[in-house]
This record gives C-alpha cells, sequence and structure tokens, in this order.
C-alpha cells in the first residue's frame, strides 16, 4: 500500500477524532450532557475527550513525522477505493453534524406519544393484597416506608430526586392517600383520550442509562376549571389526591386547583433513586 | 478491497440504506422544515442519547484490545483455559460477574481474546452472557419488577441455559475461524499479510514508544467499528422517533404475536442491558411474562447495534447462523419458563 495513502487515512482519521473530542468537550462545558445521558454516566462520557485527543494527537504526529514503518494497518486492511473512504468517513461525520447544527434540546410531548405514555397505576391494590401473602419484598418495604414519612407531610412535596418513588408510593396506597393536598411539576402532554375528560398528563421521563431507554410516565390531573396549556409547557400544580378510572383501571389522579408556568428545571428528567427511604427522613429533618 | 469478503459487507449496509431511502422519500413532502421539526430533535436527542453512552465503553474496549494485541504473546491464553468445554463454558458465563461490561465494548476485546487463543465457543459464551449475568443488571431487572420479582431471577436463569447451550453447540461444530480477516484465512492475499504482520509485530517489540503504537491501532479499532455503530444508533434513533409503540403493541394481542412482537422490538431498541428492564416493565400488563423474558434475554444477546457491530469483527455468514440459534433458544427456553412462572403462581 503506498505511504501517502495511508497518510492521508491517518489525517483524516485524526481530524475526524479530534472533532468529536471537541464536541464532547463543548456539550460538558455547556452542561448539556445531561440532555442525553444519565448522571452516572456523564463523568465517564466527559472524560473521553482525553483519550479521543492523545489517539488524534498520535495520528497526527505519525503523519507528520511518520516515524518509519509503525504507519501501517495491518489489522483492518485500508480501502484505497476513494467513493468507498468518502462513505465510510462520511458516516462519521453524521454525528458530528447532527451535534453541531442542531440545537440540544431536552425530550417532549412528541417522544412521549411515540415511546407511549405510562400513566401511574401500575401497582393496584390487588397485587398488594397478594404480596402480603408472599415473603416480604423489599421494594415494597421501601414504598410502604416511604408512603408513611409522606403522610407526615401536611402538604405533599414531589421531589425532584425522589420523584419516581414518591409516584410510586403514592400510587401503591393511592385510597390511603385520598383527599390529601400535593404539589408536583412536569411538562403539559395530552392526547385525545384526556382531552376528551377535559384532563391532561404531568409527563416526566425517567432515564436510566441515555434517551433511548428514557420512559416517558405521567400524572393524570384534572383541573378544577378548564385550563389549556400548549403540550411541553412546564407548569407547577397544587391540588389533591383523588382516585379515578382511566380505560378499566384505578388509577392515582390530581384534582388541581392552582397551576402555575414555570421555567424548564435546570435537569428536565428523573432517575431512579438508591435509597428514597433516607432522602426523604433527612430533608424532612431539615424542615 | 479486491477480496470477495467486500460483497458481504456491502450488503450488511443494505437495511440501514433502505431504511434511510425510505424516510427521505417520506419525510420529502415536509422538506426543509423537518430540519427545525420536533421529530428531528426528538432523532438528535436519542441518537446522541446512545452514541455518547456508547463512546466510552467502545474507547475502553478499543484500547484493551491494542494493549492485547501488542503486550501478549499469540496463543498465550490457551494456555490458561481449562481443557473440559463445560468449564470453559461456564468460567466464560462467569466473567460478567466480574468485569460488567457492556456489549459495546466486547466485541474488539473478543475479537483479539479469539486471536490470542480464546476457543470461539468460550468467546461467543462470554458475548452472550457478559451482558446479562452481572450483579449490576440482576439489580435493575430487579428494581423494575418490584411487584414481579421471578422475572429478575428467571432473567438470569434463561440467559445461563441460552449461554451454555450455544457454546455447546458451536464446540461441536464449529470447525474454522469465524473472524474477519484471520490468518488462517485462506486468500490471494494472505501470505503477503501474514509475512507483513510479522515485520510489523517485530517492529512493535523494537520500538520504544508502544504508547504511540497502542494509540494508532486503537484509532484502526474505533474507525473498523464505529461505522457499524453509527449506522446502528442512527437506525434505533429512527425508529424510536417515527413509529409509535403502540402501533407495534396492537401485534402483541395475539399470545404468539407477542414473542414475536417483544424480540422484535428488542433486536430494534438496542438499549442497554442495564436499563432495559425498566422499558419491559411498562408492558407488564399487556404482555405474557414470557414475551417479556424474551425480550429481557434476546436484546442484551442480539440487538441492531451489536448485531452491525459483529459483523465487522466476524464473517457474515457466522453472524447470521448465531442469529438463528439465539433467536430459536431464547424463543423456546422463554415460553417453557412462562409455563414455569404460570404454574408457581
Amino acid at each position: 500500500m503506498k505511504e501517502s495513502f495511508i497518510r492521508a487515512h491517518y489525517l483524516t482519521r485524526s481530524f475526524i477524532l479530534l472533532a468529536l473530542a471537541v464536541y464532547i468537550y463543548l456539550l460538558d462545558r455547556s452542561d448539556s450532557l445531561h440532555y442525553y445521558i444519565a448522571p452516572k454516566m456523564e463523568i465517564w462520557v466527559s472524560l473521553c475527550p482525553i483519550p479521543l485527543s492523545c489517539i488524534a494527537l498520535s495520528l497526527l504526529i505519525q503523519t507528520v513525522f511518520r516515524r518509519g514503518r509503525s504507519l501501517c494497518a495491518c489489522d483492518h486492511p485500508l480501502s484505497s477505493s476513494v467513493v468507498r473512504n468518502a462513505a465510510v468517513y462520511g458516516i462519521f461525520t453524521v454525528p458530528l453534524l447532527l451535534g453541531f447544527l442542531l440545537p440540544n434540546q431536552a425530550l417532549g410531548s412528541a417522544a412521549a406519544l411515540k415511546k407511549g405514555m405510562t400513566l401511574s397505576g401500575q401497582y393496584s391494590t390487588e397485587q398488594t393484597l397478594k404480596e402480603k401473602f408472599k415473603s416480604p419484598d423489599i421494594y415494597n418495604e421501601e414504598f410502604t416506608e416511604l408512603a408513611r414519612l409522606l403522610y407526615t407531610e401536611p402538604v405533599i412535596q414531589v421531589n425532584q430526586d425522589i420523584y419516581y418513588e414518591t409516584i410510586g408510593a403514592l400510587d401503591l396506597f393511592k385510597k390511603e392517600f385520598e383527599g390529601k393536598p400535593i404539589r408536583l411539576s412536569g411538562f403539559v402532554y395530552s392526547d385525545s383520550s384526556l382531552d376528551k375528560r377535559n384532563a391532561f398528563a404531568l409527563g416526566r421521563f425517567l432515564v436510566l442509562c441515555c434517551t433511548a431507554d428514557a420512559a416517558p410516565f405521567g400524572v393524570f390531573i384534572k383541573p378544577e376549571e378548564p385550563v389549556h396549556f400548549p403540550k411541553d409547557t412546564w407548569i407547577e400544580i397544587d391540588g389533591h389526591i383523588h382516585v379515578t378510572q382511566n380505560q378499566g383501571k384505578e388509577i392515582l389522579s390530581i384534582n388541581a386547583a392552582q397551576i402555575r408556568k414555570i421555567k424548564q428545571p435546570k435537569t428536565p428528567y428523573i432517575y431512579p433513586s438508591d435509597d428514597s427511604v433516607a432522602k426523604l427522613t433527612k430533608e424532612l429533618g431539615q424542615k | 478491497m479486491n477480496s470477495p469478503s467486500s460483497f458481504p459487507k456491502f450488503t450488511a449496509l443494505l437495511i440501514p440504506f433502505s431504511f434511510f431511502v425510505v424516510s427521505v422519500i417520506i419525510a420529502a413532502p415536509s422538506g426543509l422544515t423537518l430540519l427545525n421539526s420536533e421529530a428531528a430533535a426528538t432523532f438528535k436527542n436519542i441518537f446522541n442519547g446512545i452514541f455518547l453512552e456508547a463512546i466510552p465503553f467502545v474507547l475502553a474496549g478499543a484500547l484493551l484490545s491494542s494493549t492485547l494485541h501488542l503486550f501478549i504473546p499469540e496463543q498465550m491464553i490457551s494456555r490458561w483455559i481449562p481443557k473440559n468445554p463445560l468449564a470453559a463454558i461456564l468460567l466464560a458465563c462467569s466473567i460478567g460477574i466480574v468485569f460488567p461490561i457492556c456489549e459495546c465494548g466486547m466485541i474488539p476485546l473478543v475479537r483479539r481474546l479469539i486471536q490470542k487463543g480464546m476457543p470461539v465457543y468460550m468467546a461467543m459464551v462470554f458475548i452472550l452472557a457478559g451482558p446479562i449475568l452481572n450483579p449490576i443488571v440482576f439489580g435493575s431487572t430487579y428494581t423494575a419488577f418490584r411487584t414481579h420479582p421471578e422475572i429478575a431471577y428467571a432473567r438470569m436463569g434463561l440467559a445461563l441455559l441460552v449461554s451454555i447451550s450455544i457454546g455447546f453447540i458451536l464446540y461441536l461444530i464449529l470447525k474454522e475461524s469465524p473472524l474477519k480477516h484471520s490468518s488462517s484465512k485462506k486468500h490471494n492475499a494472505s501470505s503477503y499479510q501474514h509475512q507483513h504482520e510479522h515485520e510489523h509485530e517485530h517492529d512493535h517489540r523494537q520500538q520504544k514508544n508502544r504508547l504511540t503504537a497502542v494509540l494508532i491501532h486503537t484509532a484502526d479499532e474505533l474507525f473498523g467499528m464505529g461505522k457499524y455503530l453509527i449506522l446502528g444508533c442512527l437506525f434505533t434513533a429512527g425508529i424510536q422517533t417515527f413509529i409509535a409503540q403502540e402501533s407495534l403493541t396492537a401485534i402483541g394481542g395475539h399470545p404468539l404475536g407477542a414473542y414475536a412482537f417483544m424480540m422484535g422490538f428488542s433486536f430494534v431498541l438496542s438499549l442497554c442491558s442495564t436499563s432495559d428492564a425498566f422499558v419491559a416493565s411498562t408492558f407488564v400488563h399487556a404482555f405474557s411474562p414470557g414475551s417479556l423474558l424474551a425480550f429481557l434475554v434476546l436484546g442484551p444477546m442480539l440487538d441492531f447495534k451489536n448485531f452491525m457491530m459483529l459483523l465487522s469483527a466476524f464473517r457474515v455468514k457466522f453472524v447470521l447462523f448465531l442469529m438463528f440459534f439465539i433467536v430459536s433458544l431464547v424463543f423456546v427456553f422463554s415460553f417453557l419458563g412462562d409455563l414455569i412462572i404460570q404454574h408457581l403462581n
């Protein structure tokens, strides 16, 4: 293989890797990584520019100073067809183009519609009864403990850090919580079946690793007076907990007395928490 | 590339390419407005999510693989491997418990391990079992299925069964190396390449700056695999952006349709094994436990992203063969698992 070919390959690769390193670095600097990946993964992604730029630099140095025979690609034979190479390296510009041309934006109603919004109601009382006859389940114990703590609050504050667990606990004991005042926030999601009942859903995305696994889930909201907010508006709601019927299932619902527009929070997604009970205990202790 | 191996590589690109042509035709009327649309934002978001998430794993896999290549002599690993196939398979199943790596990082590593003397059947068991049989995945599955802990246990059991079965099948029938560009492959350029590789190996021994060599090999790995990774991400992001899950769930109404749907769904979604349980748990009311198990076991073993990446390392025939066995075994075992779970309840 001609040396000039190998050099052209190495130079292209070096530029692509450098551009990728710069892109990730800029995302990290502008605090935008959280739009795409969960906090526990952020640290690993934010470190990637270091090895990427090291690789790019060593490729560049090899190209410029071409230290003898180490300019070699025995492993993956390099292609000398121009069309083929343009196609292959073209693929690598796709993430860069997408990244630099389109704005960084959190997932919203459009994605929730395609992924399928889950209204709470995953935990029915039927299952709780069944659970009583089984060996104790640590996760339901966590929810039970959490529910006890939540019940002591005069107004239940649905905290960002334990959003998923709090809604789970309320959902599990929705009958016991009937009529309790609550405050929570999220984005407005609606579809035809919700519109028919003059209701909407307060949505959040639960993110585990990255946005590909983001699961939209929502709380059924019934405003006391008919209101209209454009979808994806971020709002905060004060209301009372009720149990309502939806598609033949009992679900958690909130009768909203007050609805306020708010700014999109700094972290729009929610993440599962390791120890929700400890977090809530600590928070209640501070009050 | 004038060897016949360039033909299958091209065919592998046909599916995503046709997908793009169709989506471009569908999107054409909306023209330029597409760039500002919600769909474009969602597409970018999901694509970036998978792509950024995969980068640390792919980088780590490529770096580790290059280090192995330059520092560990050929055939060295074969000395440490148990002679008994069952022991070797069980060993491969348990590597995941110690090193819980995501499948994106595994493929370059495994290819290198095979070159260094790890038997192919053992390497494949590692690829299949590693992403499922580890404490992190068990924990997240248990958390996602709070009310159905039996799913988490069944997932581990099924993954073990399928991996062991495939390990034995490969042990019995695989005779030649399934790697692309392997030295045992006899094509026109092989003698040249072989000699070349020897010189190369020799050079590295003499070279003082081994670090540079590792980095340059890492770039080789990244570009060899990266194009498949990006195509996989584009395809997955396209599916998640343009196809409503609800329209697909309708297929799941039929008891057998549910298996087909859940397996197809896990293939196209290409989720990480640590997070797919939460997606599966949203189907818990609509689908049978067996079909959920099929989703949870098939996805990490075989999905679009990792299928593309397997093609970057292995021959097409071998990958298709493997796919055939994985799908049929997962289907049969998860169906039996369903019967057992329903019996116990």
